[in-house]
């Protein structure tokens, strides 16, 4: 028979979960470690959703909240890539939601305390389904760097939420993409909760100026890679001989 | 060729942040007329409700704070223990008042492993928000069931802990199941 399992996270390649420089994780990250267990049916399995939830305008930012057809203040966009698995396998299906401030760093949310102006054709949230090339696109507005409180003020560069349903709830992945150049990466400390220093670069969306050139947009590229299956064949034999 | 040379790593997570209602439940924070609907409002789409348990509960955090920014998902089989890529997952977030949060949903059923085993009733659960740098995941079962056999819960061993994965029993269709992210009660987080 064969058995299917998740590869096993690399935590060292992922944030640390107390890291008291992101004031907000000391009071809300567990202090025992986390109990390892293999994957049953119940991981391996996960909501797989329907191209026909998607509508003509769900990935284009700069048009699905639009009034009148205004378009939102600040530089068009296009955030593309593709979603693969560990063995650099494309994803179709993929259900990618993304969210994000509009270009003066304010968000469409009410706990938003940033004083900074709300743009009224713009309301910062996406979804697409990758194809089957596991590709996606959007196009979307720069979103602002902004400041917020933690140890004083701080600033959070240029980002954009990233929300991905594998085709398991093991899969499941909630990330941020960064800007090429952004000064601000380097003294974030959501993105340095993150030590390794190729695990940090891997979030830093890329400029493409191929497709900015044949698109006439200024387009980044931003690259995604879901935990992949090991698949180990085990011959039938009675359990204990 | 060793195939560990062409494993690729992972990306990794970073904070869902405060606004995540944004891009996941738009709707539930005002932001009509772009997504038909939120995903995941309701596990199931029953006609009859009659059948339905109701699990409700809070997120505590390390000064004993009920958390009211956090987003729940959950995944699950159906009564009779089937999974289906269409049905089982739900999103849900506490209400802003009284900090908790309500899960409408079938019981599931026991899962049979590929193995043979047998897992009891059991929901998945993964925990987002603002402070949480990798969503945190966890499993609910059911108090009243017979949990003596479950392969997870044989991984937990200590009794203390594998409390902290049992949802209590409040009456015949409602349990109570509180999540604290630190202290004396700290839910069992799983590595899965």
């Amino acid at each position: 028979m064969t058995i299917k399992t998740l590869i096993k996270k690399n935590y060292e390649k992922q944030p640390i979960s107390n890291y008291p420089d992101y004031k907000s994780s000391i009071l809300r990250s567990p202090k025992n470690k986390k109990i390892s267990v293999p994957s049953s049916i119940s991981e391996l399995s996960g909501p797989v959703f329907n191209k026909n939830i998607i509508g003509n305008l769900d990935n284009d930012l700069t048009l699905n909240y639009s009034k009148n057809n205004k378009l939102p203040i600040g530089q068009k966009i296009i955030v593309h890539g593709r979603v693969l698995d560990q063995y650099y396998k494309p994803l179709e299906g993929v259900l990618i939601e993304i969210w994000q401030a509009n270009a003066g760093g304010k968000y469409l949310h009410m706990k938003d305390k940033n004083n900074a102006a709300i743009d009224s054709n713009f309301a910062g949230c996406g979804r697409y389904i990758t194809s089957s090339n596991g590709s996606y696109e959007f196009l979307t507005i720069q979103p602002g760097a902004y400041p917020y409180p933690n140890r004083g003020i701080e600033w959070r560069p240029m980002h954009i939420h990233f929300s991905i349903f594998g085709k398991s709830f093991g899969q499941r992945l909630i990330t941020q993409m960064y800007f090429q150049g952004d000064p601000l990466i380097q003294f974030c400390p959501m993105v340095n909760s993150i030590t390794d220093k190729k695990a940090k670069q891997s979030l830093v969306g890329s400029l493409d100026l191929t497709k900015s050139e044949t698109d006439q947009l200024l387009a980044y590229k931003f690259d995604i890679i879901l935990r992949g299956y090991n698949q180990t064949f085990f011959e039938n034999r009675n359990e204990g001989l | 060729m060793s195939s560990l040379n062409n494993i690729y790593d992972d990306t990794p997570f970073q904070t869902a942040g405060p606004f995540l209602h944004i891009g996941c439940l738009p709707n539930s924070i005002g932001i009509k007329n772009i997504f038909k609907h939120d995903l995941g409002i309701i596990p199931f789409d029953r006609k009859e409700n009659a059948d339905f348990i109701s699990i409700s509960g809070s997120v505590f955090d390390g000064s004993g704070q009920a958390l009211d920014d956090v987003m729940l998902e959950s995944w699950q089989c159906d009564e009779s223990g089937q999974y289906s890529s269409s049905q089982g997952f739900a999103r849900f977030v506490p209400n802003d008042k009284t900090k908790k949060y309500n899960l409408k949903t079938v019981k599931p059923g026991s899962v049979k492993n590929s193995d043979g085993t047998i897992q009891s009733p059991h929901i998945l659960i993964s925990i987002s928000s603002r402070g949480i740098n990798m969503s945190l995941n966890t499993r609910i079962y059911f108090e009243g069931d017979d949990l003596s056999n479950d392969p997870l819960l044989s991984f937990v061993k200590d009794d203390d802990k594998v409390s902290t994965l049992i949802a209590k029993k409040v009456d015949e269709d409602n349990y109570n199941f509180d999540i604290y992210l630190q202290g004396d009660k700290e839910t069992v987080f799983l590595d899965i």
